[in-house]
């Protein structure tokens, strides 16, 4: 008994399973021919006008550097009142006074500070001052060195020696101070040749050159004197000859760090 | 110092594509043309960057204002990145997403050859050092960026462009939801997205500040240095 419900139950399963695959079949033949599960035949996609790939950010560069766009006062910590030094938006020969960035930045008083080295006297000064006193950021990948002992300049870029050449720079009683300073502007054409071709101004200050008018800032510049190099013979800035000057003019940038030692 | 806006960098652009119409084709057409009869004819038509389809005016004009956008976009993330100063989930935020705008300025330079623009100069102004600021920033840039590609892409004439502007309207959506999920707002909050203008974004871009001049750092003045 119980099996022959079992065979009526199969059977029932059976014929409900034959009548639903007849009314698929009635529909899909009935339905239009475009609707079929194939469709039309589509054209092919086109081919990407370009396929991007990520770009890594490559070298970390030595330093940032910001032009000055409003005066403003370098302070101990942010929103201080201690005060270090005072930078304008000028540099003496006329160009766009620079500060080179830290990496970091506080909010402080309600308004963001970042922490600049700075041009001082003598030194160059590290401080804090308002962003807002400042534009916008550039990359710098370059640094070069000065050796008072051997007389060279060497110039880096990525961490790789890419020029070196000898130097003359102060004499005993006017010399090349040291320390770590950076290349605020990049002068040329201008009639002086006494300077050469080209002439770079750095945040560094002569001791000796105190009261010298345009502030006494270092240089480094070509030369009307090639012989004297390399030698000790300048009031404290660093001669080039003049086909040295014009090759680091190619290769080296505002903003970067220079270490006199 | 006078800032230099997106819309004045696109105003070349608009110079270009009326010189474009008075000459009767694209720049490239123009300087062909000035070739005609040369030697030199025959050296520019081998080079590889025209032996590609060229573009239509439009579709350069439409290029051009995605690469300023992606210039800018680029330029901040990579900034923030090198500065180091936001919150870690942000930074690594800007890692990916500034390797992928980089990429973006990259392709469409290439695309663009000749036509393309040069990178404006930026002032974050902070933006890149201030975690709070940049990610609304960010937010901005991103969901504007997907919706403005959502309007070119019925804008341009052709095909491959289009399938190109597809690819990156989908990973620009990307960003935006995921920097919507730094910022603490639902990355899809309705069933549909609206397109918007290139004016839309151009005032928004303008409205920030972020293009500038270059400061200058060169003289001809006779230099006062200690000698």
């Amino acid at each position: 008994m119980k099996s022959a419900r079992c065979s009526g139950f199969g059977a029932a399963l059976v014929m409900g399973g034959l009548l639903i695959a007849a009314a698929i079949a009635v529909v899909v033949i009935a339905a239009p021919s475009d609707s079929s599960p194939a469709g039309p035949a589509l054209p092919p996609p086109p081919r990407p006008a370009f396929t991007p790939e990520n770009v890594p950010l490559g070298e970390r560069p030595v330093a940032y550097w910001a032009p000055v766009v409003a005066a403003t006062t370098v302070r101990d910590r942010p929103a201080g009142s201690g005060t270090l030094a005072e930078v304008e938006t000028r540099t003496p020969e006329g160009t766009a006074n620079l500060v080179l960035i830290s990496r970091q930045a506080r909010r402080a008083a309600g308004r963001l500070w970042v922490r600049v080295r700075a041009a001082g006297s003598p030194d160059d000064v590290y401080g804090w001052v308002p962003r807002p006193s400042l534009g916008g950021y550039t990359p710098v990948r370059t640094r070069l060195l000065v050796d008072r002992v051997r007389l060279t300049v060497t110039l880096f870029r990525d961490g790789r020696r890419v020029f070196r050449t000898g130097a003359g720079i102060g004499a005993p009683q006017t010399p090349t101070p040291s320390g770590r300073f950076y290349v605020r502007n990049k002068l040329h054409r201008y009639d002086s040749p006494f300077y050469g071709p080209v002439a770079f101004g750095t945040s560094a200050r002569s001791a000796a050159a105190s009261d010298w008018p345009a502030g006494g800032f270092v240089g480094i510049h070509g030369t009307n004197h090639p012989e004297l190099i390399p030698g000790r013979v300048s009031a404290g800035c660093i001669r080039l000859e003049n086909r040295a000057i014009l090759r680091l003019a190619h290769l080296m940038d505002v903003g970067t760090p220079v270490r006199v030692r | 110092m006078s800032d230099l806006t997106l819309e004045s960098v696109d105003r070349s652009g608009a110079i270009a594509e009326t010189f474009d119409e008075l000459t009767g084709g694209t720049r490239t057409d123009f300087f062909r043309k000035a070739l005609v009869g040369g030697s030199a004819l025959l050296a520019v038509l081998a080079t590889p960057a025209l032996a590609q389809p060229r573009n239509t005016p439009k579709d350069v004009a439409i290029l051009r204002f995605d690469l300023n956008l992606e210039y800018l976009q680029a330029a901040m993330y990579s900034e923030a990145e090198r500065l180091g100063q936001l919150r870690e989930r942000t930074l690594d935020w800007s890692r990916v997403v500034g390797a992928n705008e980089r990429g973006h300025v990259k392709a469409i330079r290439g695309l663009l050859g000749r036509d393309a623009v040069r990178s404006p100069s930026f002032n974050f102004r902070g933006v890149t050092e201030d975690d709070r600021t940049f990610t609304e920033t960010a937010v901005a840039f991103e969901d504007l960026t997907a919706a403005l590609l959502k309007t070119q892409a019925v804008q341009v004439d052709s095909r491959r462009v289009l399938a190109a502007l597809a690819s990156l309207h989908s990973v620009e959506a990307r960003h935006a939801a995921w920097i919507r999920h730094i910022a603490g707002i639902v990355p899809a909050a309705e069933a549909f997205d609206e397109p918007t203008s290139k004016a839309k974004v151009a005032r928004l871009v303008k409205s920030t500040n972020f293009v500038t001049s270059l400061p200058r750092t060169r003289g001809r003045r006779k230099p006062g240095f200690t000698g």
